[in-house]
């Protein structure tokens, strides 16, 4: 019998424990939106998934999971678009939050949502947030670290995936360490020389080394 | 033999104590019958299991309390003790966003959770953006089930802290709780260092610190009258996560403290702090020093306070150590029974 875990397809990555929760790290336009959108695609119709839109906006988002080979059933996809301009729509099930810096509608929102997917028949959820960066330049530390442990909290105890990126240039160094606290573990990813590598670190059995990966975004 | 009995079960024994706010009686009862009643063993499970200590002691129990506004849930805040806040989300004087935002204000890690019928796109967050608060619908399937464990889990997990956590935190509190006896603040050995140091580096404030659960308690602090401070305000809190010392030279320079309004008010722009790590490798608190306007720390200073940090380490070692012969003797020399006793690894 195989305990049920979360794999990545097409990714130098082995299968996490139910329950992980990821720091995903790299340059934005290094590729960082499309590894972390790959780590979200559902590996079976059971799997759920939720996004945390800040950077990008949800129909952006949900453009993004399809053309990456996302499955999109409505039932058990969702996203809270926190972007300015993010707007509400059932179809897509996309729940609107207006701004980065209101992260009690953006918890609210994320925990209700989780509770729908669930309902409708996710046994496990992936979510992802792309990224924290407007977070953590709109809304004080305090209420930063509040969400995050809100969030990873959920996610830890449902059994479910979190995987949030962020850009370590929009950020200071001292502010990513304390924030990367709040992780099982990371993945980062690197471009040096055209050439994109992704390395895992603090988390169990993964190949230790730069692995090769390779993108279709410019 | 009596005494030995009452020394091994207490620190087992916890009540968790819940306030649900609800202007309905119905809704209160329900609440309270879900948490403390039928609920109380998965809210327990739910509790241990997320927890990385042992599980739940047979002794643990539930105790609800409850109000039917903001004003009167403020009231039971004012007392101490609640674990966890469940707050309908239309109160008559308010919303249960107005009750998070009363706890951020007194009792900031304490875990809030909105459980209500009203859908998201219904609750106005505007005025409390910071609270961040957990959310359960109440209209779902078996949703006084979910309440308890979700109250369980966030207890545990400490999921509402604004603040990073240490790694392995639950054995890092085990460990402050060893050396955090009564009579550790009386000591004059603490007082003299941290004027030492305070004269010394020719600073605003020295302190000594124990960081616990929730709040930085002084156990000395010279140059100010500083008693607790909470985690969330605290720089030691980042000092705690170090292996290494912390050095702030301007507190509005750096991102994790620069909209940290608390530290302007106790006229702290400048900071430096090094962990108190035990023989065991636990880090339970810090020596620091403070100043008012931004400074830069020299190489000879960091290590003279490094010097200083590893003195009051040991002074609070030989406590422990002396506490521990002094309780062997009251048991007229019979084994303590707390398993920790041993010398440093």
């Amino acid at each position: 019998m195989q305990e049920p875990r979360y794999t990545f397809r097409d990714l130098p990555l082995s299968g996490v424990d139910r329950g992980t929760n990821i720091l995903v790290t790299g340059p934005a336009l290094g590729g960082i939106r499309e590894l972390t959108m790959r780590m979200l695609l559902r590996q079976h119709s059971r799997e759920g998934a939720l996004f945390i839109a800040a950077d990008v906006d949800g129909r952006e988002t949900l453009k993004t999971y399809e053309r990456l080979g996302g499955d999109l059933d409505f039932a058990r996809v969702g996203v809270v678009d926190c972007t300015e301009k993010g707007a509400a729509n059932a179809d897509c099930n996309i729940h609107a939050v207006g701004s980065p810096a209101d992260l009690t509608g953006v918890g609210i929102e994320f925990s209700s949502l989780y509770e729908q997917i669930h309902a409708n028949g996710a046994s496990q959820v992936r979510t992802g947030i792309y990224t924290l960066s407007p977070f953590v330049v709109y809304a004080p530390s305090k209420a930063v670290f509040r969400f995050l442990h809100t969030l990873t909290g959920r996610i830890r105890t449902a059994d479910g995936l979190g995987v949030c990126a962020i850009d370590p240039g929009t950020v200071d160094e001292q502010t990513l360490s304390s924030i990367a606290q709040a992780f099982d573990g990371q993945v980062e990813l690197r471009e040096a020389d055209g050439e994109r590598a992704i390395r895992a670190r603090g988390l169990p059995d993964q190949p230790e080394e730069w692995q090769p990966v390779e993108f279709d975004t410019a | 033999m009596v005494m030995e009995s009452i020394e091994r079960t207490e620190p087992d024994m916890r009540e968790l104590t819940v306030l649900c706010v609800d202007a309905d009686e119905h809704e209160r009862d329900a609440m309270r019958d879900a948490l403390e009643a039928d609920g109380a063993d998965i809210l327990l499970e739910a509790a241990a299991v997320a927890s990385a200590v042992d599980g739940a002691g047979a002794d643990d129990s539930v105790r609800v309390l409850d109000a039917a506004s903001v004003a009167e849930a403020a009231e039971s805040l004012a007392g101490d003790g609640v674990d966890c806040v469940v707050t309908a989300y239309s109160l008559p004087d308010g919303t249960g966003l107005d009750v998070a935002a009363r706890v951020r204000d007194t009792t900031p890690d304490t875990p809030c959770i909105l459980f209500t019928d009203e859908s998201p796109e219904r609750i106005d967050t505007m005025a409390h953006e910071n609270v961040v608060v957990e959310y359960l619908p109440r209209d779902m399937p078996e949703a006084h089930e979910a309440l308890a464990r979700l109250v369980g889990n966030v207890v545990s997990q400490r999921s509402q802290v604004g603040y990073p956590l240490p790694t392995r935190e639950d054995e890092r509190l085990a460990a402050v709780e060893q050396y955090d006896r009564p009579g550790m603040e009386a000591s004059d050995a603490f007082d003299r260092l941290t004027a030492l140091a305070r004269s010394h580096f020719g600073v605003d404030v020295a302190f000594l610190g124990l960081i616990d659960a929730h709040q930085e308690r002084f156990l000395s602090c010279a140059g100010a009258g500083w008693e607790t401070l909470s985690r969330e305000d605290s720089m030691c809190t980042h000092t705690i996560l170090q292996d290494d010392l912390l050095v702030v030279e301007d507190t509005h320079q750096d991102s994790r403290f620069a909209d940290n309004d608390r530290l302007d008010e106790l006229n702290i722009r400048a900071y430096a702090g090094v962990p108190l790590e035990t023989p065991r490798g636990t880090t339970i608190g810090a020596f620091c020093l403070t100043h008012d306007v931004p400074r830069t720390f020299s190489e000879a200073e960091l290590t003279n306070l490094q010097r200083y940090a590893d003195e009051a380490m040991e002074q609070l070692e030989l406590r422990l150590q002396l506490n521990k012969c002094r309780s062997g003797e009251a048991a007229e020399g019979i084994g303590t029974g707390d398993g920790d006793g041993g010398g440093p690894s």
